[in-house]
């Protein structure tokens, strides 16, 4: 076979991230991993042995080019198909030095290896088959995450939950179709047509399915991108130093990272194990003149995306027209928090007006100096973006990317489409190409269906053979 | 040596009838070998023609000007529209014949043929010279020279007959010998080779049968015809029975399962699943209390009965007795004996879409040797190798047909994409594009093909001329009439359809279900003929609306694909962004064309992408640029792979 004389190249690149640490490990996949690892062992390259399979090995590494001595590195050897790659792969676990890493890599790179390209891991696992588009859209996932729920529908898009969900439906619809087809290509049998309403019934049984995936898209896709949280509010209300508060506290797991030039500043930051983005439009009405209106636009564009709005006004302040206002324009279809800020400054008795009005929203006392209210807050964010999900099974598959929810959409109206046309009188072999398309746009997420794939189900279902 | 024939056929099946008479209608002299003239176009299984697909290809072998369509008409005595239930996109015409009157219509048929040569005699070897084919030898020691020969040899490579779980006899169908040395031959030009089983019911004596016992069917009244250009004259018709297998028989049956030549293990090919023998059906389903059994005659001058639905492998004392117990056979004598038989074929995908063998030029394969079963795919197959064969012999181009444009169409690209791992038959659901290839279009679909490549006679093609024109006819009647009330509205009441209150198009009185386009004769003074079969195949495509029209935006979409030309000479094995599987898989196909490459299985939309990107890469600059530029505006429909 003309495949089997492929020849690959070898790849090599440092697993962890750069930086220092205890343990960094450099990774080789490729035909030569297993002779590029021994020649950096004396031993091994002396005696002309190296790793047992799957099994940490200790070994002194040296450089054989420059003939100097790296470390003594923590070897694992795993032959492919059955490694991460599918390839034969080693795993060199050394000293966590930026410099020994690129040592190490460079002294590969002189035996032949080639740096991989970004994800280049990935990708050969998925093109030797160990993964599908979808688990591999999870490994990315996984390695992004930065809260523990994105963490976890990631981990269950690798393990396969999604895709293997999507084939749940996918052969759900090939039943549709070869019960249908059935009796089109084989109307003498021993077998009945198949009634109408079975057909129907099967049909509604795929779209509850892809309704109930569908649903768990926004959540998805939120989990992936993590909840907006836009602060807002009249200057000096006391919006940055919320923002940096509610940062602050959480400043070990937080990357905090400048917006574009003039752009509002954003940060991400986790809440009880969810996934936030914290919008600061601070400023953006004190800047000079001349480019009010960008900052006012550049506002307005993270209102309109925010999935929680926190309007601030410091608590001796009272709530003018301009809270109202606001309040008409983004408050009816964004859940909004209005927070009173600097409550320490103000006496407990001081609660004005607008607080205790009902049927606006939550409200929220907190004082960044004393730190209450900053509990409550959190905990009012978290209900307000994810209410539905931390109540959900966590290993429930999940759409976690637009191009998932498209395809899905795509196959719930084909799907209801072809019940109404055969409730409509439209007779089945026509129909049933919306069941056909359908199946295209599930394809194009797990792979294609084959016309066999058709037969091979009114095969197992019927008896057929006049 | 010295050519004596432009197309030398071998073999006297479906596929070799269609295939010999394809290259002497293109004007080719063509020769026709086979061991036993008198039975040119044998019905070696059912003796019907037809049924759901098959049907369609029937009629799209006779517009192609074919034998098997005039044939049918000449030797049917029991008619069945298939599916009538259903849409007529589905309909599948479905004729038993008289076995007698069907060879001897394909003979005089032939004898018809200018250019054609009969010659009785078994093809022993190919002669073959620097990858070209240049001629046969006979087993009496002829030399035959022909730059182009059609193999078609069905079931008689290595053929050999089961009946019981004994070692079996060499056979090509019942009472002939086996092709040994023809098998041999083509495995030693290095062609991989494969085993496929299938199975023959017993047959038995009329007088014998307790006809009071079965449920009679009787055939369509209507006089329904295959062919589109000759009016051959219509046997009359006889009644098929029906009935059903029990208890006695299951139990008869799963005594005795080790006995067959299958579960004996004596048989080792694949057979199909669609056509399985009594013990598969009862090893399989169990929980089926009966399978009907359609009694079926063999011809208006024989009281021989076909059991359709009882194949098997079964030893002789065995399908006796199971015979025995089933009603209406109790006192059946059996005339002829089931079987099972074994044989070689040659994997589909060493042949290219003209169904020459990839690699030795001239040779064509048409047939069971190809893995396929059924006489109307042998058919199809024999018109396309025949053409192929005659044209390439004139120096003209080839002729493929699309996924789009017929059955055939599917049939080939299907045998030479997917390969084949069981006996293939067609069926609706291979065709894509099922609501586009209807029986009752076929003459519209490839009549102007079969006129195009000349391979009709003059009367063809008057009667072609005057169909088209008939057809022409009624849809712009339909297009552009307008009808009062006054004048739709009776004969609407009439049907149960809701009266309209202004002028209306009849295409929009015709869209609706439940009005036939026949109801509209002599509604207006202007209109064509209404009545007839022309008009309501126009309507078809009124009544299906809105899916034809998507159908039709599928298909172009891939003629678009289709246009991203592929090769036989690219590299897949280099492409190294492809999927170990999908480079193996291409390597292997060969495909012509992006089109194609999509339906190779294990071939995915991601793989078909990064395909574009490397045969861009690999062609570089040069005159195919512009192909791939083209490529990529149609491209864009397909997901692009995004990997971490």
């Amino acid at each position: 076979m003309g495949g089997d004389a492929v020849r690959v190249d070898t790849i090599v690149a440092a697993a962890t991230p750069p930086g220092r640490g205890a343990v960094a490990v450099v990774r080789v996949s490729g035909p030569d991993a297993l002779p590029f690892t021994c020649a950096l062992v004396p031993v091994w390259r002396s005696q002309g042995t190296g790793p047992s399979a799957r099994r940490a090995t200790l070994a002194l590494l040296r450089d054989p080019h420059h003939d100097a001595a790296l470390d003594r590195g923590l070897i694992t050897f795993f032959p492919g198909p059955a490694s991460y790659t599918g390839e034969d792969l080693v795993e060199i676990g050394v000293h966590g030095s930026p410099l020994l890493v690129e040592l190490l890599v460079e002294a590969l790179v002189g035996l032949g290896a080639r740096r991989a390209a970004h994800g280049e891991f990935t990708r050969r696992a998925y093109l030797n088959g160990k993964l599908d588009l979808i688990r591999a859209e999870g490994v990315a996932d996984l390695i992004e995450a930065d809260s523990e729920a994105a963490h976890q529908v990631a981990v269950h898009q690798v393990e396969g939950g999604l895709s293997h969900r999507l084939n749940e439906i996918r052969s759900q619809l090939l039943e549709v179709e070869a019960l249908v087809m059935h009796h089109v290509d084989f109307p003498d049998e021993d077998d009945p047509p198949v009634p109408l309403s079975r057909i129907l019934e099967a049909a509604q049984r795929v779209e509850r399915r892809l309704e109930a995936l569908l649903a768990s898209a926004p959540e998805g896709e939120l989990l992936r991108e993590g909840a907006s949280v836009v602060l807002a509010g009249r200057p000096n209300a006391g919006k940055s130093s919320l923002y940096n508060a509610l940062l602050g506290e959480e400043r070990a797991i937080v990357t905090a990272e400048a917006g574009t030039t003039r752009d509002a500043l954003e940060a991400r930051l986790s809440i009880g194990g969810f996934p936030f983005r914290l919008v600061d439009t601070a400023g953006l009405r004190t800047q000079a003149r001349g480019i009010e209106r960008y900052g006012i636009e550049v506002a307005e564009r993270y209102l309109g995306g925010a999935d929680v709005i926190l309007l601030c006004l410091s608590a001796s302040w009272s709530w003018g027209e301009e809270e109202e206002e606001f309040l008409r324009r983004w408050g009816r279809n964004t859940p909004l928090v209005r927070v009173r800020t600097q409550v320490d400054t103000v006496g407990a008795q001081q609660v004005p007006d607008w607080v205790v009005e009902p049927g606006t929203g939550p409200v929220a006392s907190v004082s960044v100096r004393t730190g209450e209210g900053l509990g409550q807050l959190r905990g009012i964010l978290k209900d307000l973006a994810f209410r539905g999900i931390a109540a959900k099974d966590p290993a429930a598959p999940v759409l976690t990317r637009r191009r998932q929810r498209e395809a899905v959409a795509r196959a719930r109206d084909l799907i209801l489409g072809f019940q109404g046309a055969l409730a409509g009188g439209i007779p089945a072999e026509a129909a049933i190409l919306d069941v056909r398309e359908a199946e295209g746009a599930l394809g194009e997420l797990v792979g294609s269906v084959v016309t066999d794939d058709v037969l091979d189900q009114v095969f197992r279902r019927f008896c057929i053979g006049k | 040596m010295m050519a004596n024939f432009d197309v030398i056929v071998v073999g006297g099946g479906h596929a070799g009838v269609e295939a010999a008479s394809a290259a002497s209608r293109l004007g080719c002299r063509t020769l026709l070998i086979t061991p036993d003239l008198e039975r040119v176009g044998q019905m070696s299984c059912n003796p019907a023609i037809g049924g759901v697909a098959k049907g369609v290809v029937a009629r799209e072998v006779d517009a192609l000007g074919g034998v098997m369509g005039r044939a049918t008409d000449a030797s049917r005595i029991h008619f069945k529209m298939l599916n009538v239930s259903r849409g007529p996109a589905v309909w599948g015409p479905r004729a038993q014949c008289d076995r007698g009157l069907y060879t001897r219509a394909v003979r005089r048929i032939l004898d018809e043929h200018q250019g054609l040569e009969l010659l009785q005699g078994v093809v022993s070897g190919l002669l073959v010279q620097e990858g070209r084919v240049q001629g046969v030898t006979t087993r009496a020691g002829e030399v035959l020279g022909a730059g182009r020969v059609v193999v078609t040899a069905g079931t008689f490579l290595r053929g050999r007959i089961h009946r019981g779980s004994a070692e079996g006899i060499g056979a090509g169908r019942e009472g002939e010998p086996a092709s040994v040395e023809l098998a041999r031959a083509l495995e030693e030009l290095g062609l991989e080779v494969g085993r496929f089983k299938t199975g023959t019911p017993p047959r038995v004596d009329g007088r014998t049968v307790q006809y009071d016992r079965l449920e009679r069917q009787d055939g369509d009244p209507e006089d329904y015809r295959f062919s589109a250009y000759v009016r051959e004259e219509l046997p009359p018709q006889r009644p098929c029975w029906i009935t059903w297998t029990g208890s006695e028989l299951k139990e008869v049956v799963q005594e005795n399962l080790l006995r067959s030549a299958v579960y004996g293990g004596e048989l080792a090919g694949k057979g199909p699943r669609y056509c399985p023998s009594i013990e598969d059906k009862i090893v399989r389903f169990p929980e089926n209390p009966r399978h009907q059994v359609f009694l079926e005659p063999e011809g208006l001058h024989t009281h021989e009965i076909y059991l359709n639905g009882l194949s098997t492998s079964l030893p002789p004392e065995v399908q006796r007795t199971f015979i025995a117990g089933i009603p209406g056979l109790e006192q059946a004598r059996v005339t002829r004996l089931g079987y099972a038989i074994e044989y070689d074929y040659f994997p589909p995908h060493q042949l290219r879409h003209t169904l020459e063998v990839r690699g030795i030029g001239g040779l064509y394969f048409a047939g069971q040797i190809n893995g396929t079963t059924g006489y109307e795919e042998a058919a199809g197959q024999g018109i396309v190798a025949g053409f192929n064969a005659g044209l390439a012999a004139q120096g003209r181009g080839p002729f493929v047909l699309e996924r789009d444009e017929a059955y055939l169409g599917v049939l080939v690209d299907d045998l030479v994409t997917k390969g084949v791992d069981e006996p293939y038959r067609l069926f609706t659901s291979r065709a894509e594009f099922r609501l586009l290839l209807r029986q009752d279009n076929a003459v519209e679909r490839l009549g102007p093909m079969a006129l195009d490549l000349g391979v009709l006679s003059e009367s063809q093609s008057g009667e072609l001329g005057a169909e088209m024109a008939r057809r022409q006819a009624v849809r712009e009647w339909l297009r552009k009439s307008r009808l009062a009330p006054d004048t739709v509205n009776p004969v609407l009441v009439e049907l149960g359809s809701s009266p309209v209150s202004g002028p209306i198009s009849a295409r929009e009185l015709v869209a609706r279900p439940e009005v036939p386009v026949g109801a509209l004769a002599g509604i207006s003074p202007d209109a064509p003929d209404l009545t007839g079969d022309s008009a309501a195949a126009v309507a078809v495509h009124v009544r299906y609306g809105g899916y034809v029209e998507r159908e039709r935006a599928r298909a172009a979409k891939l003629r678009k694909e289709a246009r991203f030309k592929l090769g036989e000479e690219l590299p897949y094995e280099a492409f190294l962004t492809l999927s170990w599987e999908a480079r193996v898989k291409l390597d292997r196909i060969k495909p012509d064309h992006l089109a194609q490459a999509s339906r190779i299985p294990g071939v995915s939309p991601a793989d078909l992408q990064n395909l574009i990107l490397e045969v861009r890469r690999w062609r570089g600059g040069g005159s195919q640029r512009k192909e791939a530029r083209e490529k990529e505006s149609s491209s864009s429909t397909l997901p692009v792979p995004r990997l971490p």
